[in-house]
């Protein structure tokens, strides 16, 4: 009888929650920025949740409805999630380009396995962003991300973004490349400056 | 004294930029992103703003639609970027920017440019 009892509930539950799922997928959709912003926070457990998640977030123009979808696609954190940030990189909205790589900051072990093609990217811009994203992304391999940037990549802004930040996480190990990162660039003042700074706060100067 | 805000996420940037300016006799303030950026804009007095777009929080395009929605603060403004698509300049240029440069930004280029907009130089 209680195995009868419990089946009974488990089915009653499981029809909520698919009802309910089923209405928040509506409210995701709502004209409502309020509902749409508490359907983008409670889908995180139906089915399929990240491919609306995406979806919605195309199109959604209300700022705090867009904060909420990829506070979700950051909980949900899987490969899909990862691709539809990966995607926003490549918008021409700034915001959501600025909003992307803060979520993708909070993956560290979800990004780390598509860094290296994120920083050898086609579009400079994008391994711009790449470089933005290993401010904060807390991971063994973010010097070596950045040396290997600043010894190979040939766009001078590239180079600049990571110069910047290996400044603030470098070690000895980046002088080198450092050096040889004011060797390729000697016509660029900014470089030179960038450089030499780092190497000062790597030193402890 | 002339007096410029520096808007820009990343400290060697503005520490560039600050050296560069102050060097030419100029005061210099920063902001690390717009909403900051917004905050000093509207509560000192600035005789230009140097702006980057990409900034976390508010980037450069929001804070100076904001800004130009105030009509005591009118300040040139100079919109800095790594992006150097035709779209970026036209989007700066919408938002209220009086100049694009793509980065990075030579001082004597910069230089040049600060006086035009200030109204210290002729071209």
């Amino acid at each position: 009888m209680a195995l009868k009892k419990s089946r009974k509930k488990n089915t009653t539950q499981s029809q909520n929650e698919k009802r309910d799922c089923n209405q928040i997928r509506n409210e995701l959709l709502s004209d409502d920025a309020s509902s749409r912003r508490w359907a983008a926070r409670d889908i995180v457990n139906c089915p399929g949740a990240t491919h609306m998640l995406l979806d919605q977030l195309n199109n959604e123009e209300e700022p705090s409805v867009r904060q909420v979808i990829l506070s979700s696609l950051t909980q949900l954190g899987d490969s899909e999630a990862v691709e539809g940030l990966v995607n926003c990189l490549r918008s021409e909205d700034a915001s959501l380009r600025n909003e992307a790589i803060e979520a993708m900051k909070q993956l560290p072990e979800e990004v780390a396995p598509i860094m290296a093609t994120l920083l050898n990217d086609p579009d400079p811009d994008v391994r711009i962003f790449a470089v933005n994203i290993l401010e904060s992304l807390c991971h063994d391999d973010v010097e070596q991300w950045l040396v290997s940037v600043i010894r190979d990549d040939e766009h001078v802004n590239v180079c600049a973004t990571a110069v910047d930040l290996l400044g603030e996480v470098g070690s000895e190990i980046s002088i080198e490349a450092l050096t040889g990162l004011k060797d390729r660039f000697t016509e660029e003042p900014y470089i030179q400056f960038a450089a030499d700074l780092a190497m000062k706060r790597i030193s402890g100067d | 004294m002339k007096h410029i805000l520096i808007v820009d996420d990343a400290s060697t940037v503005r520490m560039y930029h600050r050296n560069i300016l102050e060097a030419a006799g100029y005061t210099v303030d920063e902001a690390v992103n717009g909403i900051e950026a917004l905050e000093k804009a509207l509560t000192g007095k600035f005789d230009l703003y140097i702006v980057d777009i990409n900034m976390p929080k508010m980037d450069g395009y929001e804070f100076l639609q904001q800004l130009r929605r105030e009509p005591m603060h009118q300040a040139p403004a100079v919109m800095v970027s790594t992006e150097a698509a035709e779209l970026d300049h036209t989007k700066a240029y919408f938002s209220g920017a009086n100049l694009y440069m793509v980065k990075p930004i030579k001082p004597l280029q910069m230089m040049t440019y600060v006086r035009l907009l200030m109204g210290e130089e002729s071209a």
